[in-house]
């Protein structure tokens, strides 16, 4: 990741850019670097979850269970909706990178509605669901779906909260600099949690629902 | 990696890099929420005390079962179990030892082990300011003392609290085993704590990572640091698979799903995965709660023998191998469970060895005292204890890797003695030997030393009789967990060995009051301490005063050499002193501005 590097300025004048930009690298790094750490976290967190899982669809007899049938067409929906959103987050890093602070903006409240959506039609499906008899204890089908995919949801409504804060400050347009530079890092820190989730849901999308 | 030589430009950038905050003089920020490392330390450490205490005091409950089954307890028993005149009932029973174990094991050793040396410890020790994520480290004390909070309401709960093993496991921990809603609470507990031993593991990772001070490579790292960097990294990785755990069980519990109920409950769920997940996690935990005590035996060896660490590479190496293999052992909590014997001999043979770096680690710190000028001092004798207790809880654990014998072994007294000899006796005696050595640091106060003596021998004599006694019972085949174990007429005959190890269990139970003296003394009215009284080189005893100052470091070290630098021959000749500072110029270069980095002739740590 290369921080953008101002012009050279003038020479009689003492250029504090330099060890700035060094400083903002070293803090970038470390947040990051403390992020990788907590997204180990999550991936174990996860990974112990796809184990019950994969083990408990591995014991059943069926899969799913006679006459019960898993829906398609929302988390299809719901796939693209997360994949566009991790696209317009980068963006929005980039953007934000690049000193574009509105363009910036916009597309974090893309990315922010994108989640918004993910979530509420993620309720739409467990409500469906529920309608077409598949209860929290339906056997395996029900307690892996609903455990599952409710853990997965409530770490995608974390990032949409964390992502609404970070609108909020941008919408301040603080164009103090120590600010601007908290904020890059906090915008990347939250695009890598942002993309983690997003991975979390393919992984589940097709070992749950297409297969 | 560089070693040694660095810029004048990387020294510089390293001062700008961490400033130094100023200190909080208000009282909410000065002393409840302070992110100053040194103060979380000593958060941890008393909330720590606290619960090891009302852990301890829950395990004199069960001697006291097992010496005198049934019969009222003295002096506190009408005030417990005011409504059987003080007899312990076998529900009182299930609760006091499965909160034994899970508070002794999260609420009391974790905290002071990993909360408190680890805080404490790591930023002094690598030369930094604070951690990395200051704010991040409250949050984990926060987390941490609300956990400890639902822990105690869990006992004031109708039916109590919880009471399946501390394992857990389901069918047990179900609502159908332990109806009730002290089980949640405690098992909500547990992900809370996860929670933040999982932030202070960030913390801690990140810390060494990015902050060390210049000069400061992995090799010149103190080994305390090492060992609490690597449980750090099995903390972050395998904690969590417990909160899954948790949080299934709880789903379990409270939301109908069936991830672990099966049979007669009418689940298709497999309570043996949650054993899967228990031990996935809890095989790491145990070397997560020995790696930070290895650390300090592997430094304070080398302190008080005033040499070298032997094969210094070598003792880090072998932490490393241990913390890789320490996540692909777990199957052998679970040889009885019906596994596929060809991936038990796979577990038996991993489990078995992980035994090799362990006693590699074990071959090097009695090389590094061999020939030694040994210094009996309080922490020295501390480290020879929890070496001692570590080794025999080593050997005992063979026969439990070992399938054949495990077969008979399982679920008796021999598994509890061992067990509680390597991971709850030296982990006792270690964190006992480092809060010894770093107290004078910490509070700028010295210790009682006859007092501190004292201690040590009922601890090390107390652990080694009650567990050697659990060990014999076990080997006999007294079951663990029995409320009444001699009602069984082929344990019927061990009741005097019981009885003898409840002695001794009490002996070490009245030995802790000269520690709880001793520390109240010493933090409130104890002499002052020197700046570095154990003469030793690390940069927080010599580029620190005792207490060290709110930001640490006025400038930040910049480090020249590793950190077991005793008795060379130049040293003694030009300093008159057995030691030199990790950060202090080399003696005669002292005009030759520091930069340079320059080695010692002969590097001793080989």
């Amino acid at each position: 990741m290369s921080e953008p590097q101002g012009k050279r300025m003038s020479t009689n004048v003492v250029d504090l850019r330099p060890a700035a930009a060094a400083q903002q690298r070293s803090k970038e790094l470390t947040s990051a670097i403390g992020m990788m750490v907590a997204l180990g976290s999550w991936t174990m967190m996860f990974g112990a979850l796809f184990f019950v899982f994969l083990a408990l669809r591995d014991q059943a007899i069926s899969w799913p269970p006679p006459g019960l049938e898993l829906p398609m067409v929302l988390p299809t929906v719901n796939t693209v909706v997360i994949v566009v959103s991790s696209f317009t987050l980068a963006h929005a890093l980039k953007q934000l990178r690049g000193g574009e602070h509105r363009a910036s903006l916009r597309w974090m409240l893309t990315t922010f509605v994108l989640g918004l959506a993910f979530v509420v039609l993620q309720i739409v499906l467990w409500r469906d669901m529920w309608n077409d008899g598949i209860t929290t204890s339906t056997g395996t089908l029900g307690t892996v779906v609903y455990g599952l995919t409710g853990l997965h949801a409530l770490h995608v409504a974390a990032g949409v909260v964390v992502l609404g804060y970070l609108v909020a400050v941008a919408r301040r347009r603080s164009s103090d600099v120590p600010n601007r530079q908290q904020h890059v890092i906090s915008l990347r820190l939250c695009g890598m949690f942002w993309h983690f989730v997003d991975v979390v849901w393919i992984l589940m999308f097709l070992g749950m629902f297409v297969t | 990696m560089s070693e040694g030589v660095m810029s004048k430009a990387d020294i510089e950038a390293a001062q700008h890099l961490q400033h130094a905050h100023e200190e909080p003089t208000d009282f909410v920020n000065r002393y409840l929420f302070s992110v100053d490392h040194k103060y979380i330390a000593k958060q941890f450490l008393w909330a720590g005390l606290v619960f090891l205490l009302f852990g301890g005091v829950l395990a004199m409950l069960i001697r006291w079962q097992w010496a005198f089954p049934a019969q009222p307890v003295p002096v506190v028993g009408n005030a417990l179990f005011p409504d059987t005149g003080g007899i312990i009932t076998p529900p009182a029973y299930n609760t006091i030892f499965t909160m034994h174990g899970l508070i002794m094991v999260f609420w009391a050793i974790t905290p002071i082990m990993i909360g408190c040396f680890g805080n404490y410890c790591i930023p002094l020790m690598i030369g930094a300011r604070d951690m990395a994520f200051p704010k991040l480290n409250l949050l984990s004390f926060w987390v941490f003392l609300v956990s400890q909070l639902v822990v105690a309401a869990s006992f004031f709960v109708e039916l109590g609290s919880a009471a399946a093993g501390w394992t857990t496991y389901p069918p047990l921990s179900s609502n159908v085993g332990t109806p009730g809603l002290g089980q949640s609470l405690v098992v909500l507990a547990l992900f809370l704590i996860g929670v933040s031993s999982i932030t202070g593991a960030i913390n801690y990772v990140t810390t060494v990572i990015r902050l060390r001070a210049p000069g400061m490579t992995w090799f010149r790292m103190p080994a305390t640091v090492w060992g609490l960097w690597l449980t750090s990294i099995l903390n972050a990785l395998f904690v969590p698979v417990l909160g899954s755990a948790g949080l299934m069980l709880l789903f379990d519990r409270h939301f109908g799903t069936q991830f672990f109920v099966t049979g007669a409950a009418g689940g298709i769920g497999d309570p043996i995965l949650f054993q899967h997940l228990f031990w996935i996690f809890g095989h790491p935990e145990v070397y997560i709660l020995i790696l930070p005590i290895w650390g300090f035996l592997i430094d304070f060896t080398s302190f008080f023998a005033r040499k070298p660490a032997y094969w210094y590479r070598g003792s880090l190496y072998a932490m490393i191998c241990v913390t890789v293999l320490s996540a692909v052992v777990y199957g052998h909590h679970m040889f009885v469970t019906g596994m596929s014997p060809l991936l038990g001999q796979a577990f038996m043979l991993l489990t078995l060895t992980i035994s090799v770096p362990a006693e590699i680690l074990f071959l090097n710190w009695l090389h590094t005292m061999w020939k030694g000028s040994i210094r009996m001092t309080v922490p020295m004798m501390f480290a020879l204890g929890a070496i001692f207790v570590f080794g025999l809880g080593g050997l005992t654990g063979i026969y439990l890797g070992t399938i054949s014998t495990d077969l008979y072994l399982h679920d008796t007294m021999w598994v509890v003695g061992h067990f509680h000899l390597t991971m709850a006796s030296a982990a006792f005696i270690g964190s006992f030997g480092a809060l010894y050595f770093w107290f004078p640091k910490m509070y700028g106060k010295q210790m009682n030393t006859m007092l501190s003596k004292v201690h040590f021998w009922f601890t090390t004599a107390g652990l080694t009789l009650v567990f050697c006694g659990q060990l014999i019972a076990g080997y006999a085949g007294q079951q663990r967990r029995l409320y009444d174990p001699f009602q069984y007429a082929y344990i019927e005959n061990l009741h005097g060995l019981n009885q003898w190890t409840s002695y001794f269990a009490f002996m070490l139970g009245i030995g802790q009051l000269a520690f709880i003296i001793n520390f109240f003394y010493s933090v409130f009215a104890g002499k002052k301490a020197e700046k570095n009284p154990w003469g030793v080189g690390t940069l927080e005893w010599t580029h620190c005063d005792s207490p060290p100052i709110h930001h640490n470091f006025d400038t930040i070290p910049v480090v020249l050499r590793g950190p077991h630098e005793y008795n060379h021959p130049e040293v003694l000749e030009k300093l008159d002193r057995d030691w030199i500072g990790q950060c202090e110029p080399w003696p005669g270069d002292e005009a030759e501005q520091a930069p340079a980095g320059r080695e010692p002739e002969a590097v001793p740590a080989e």
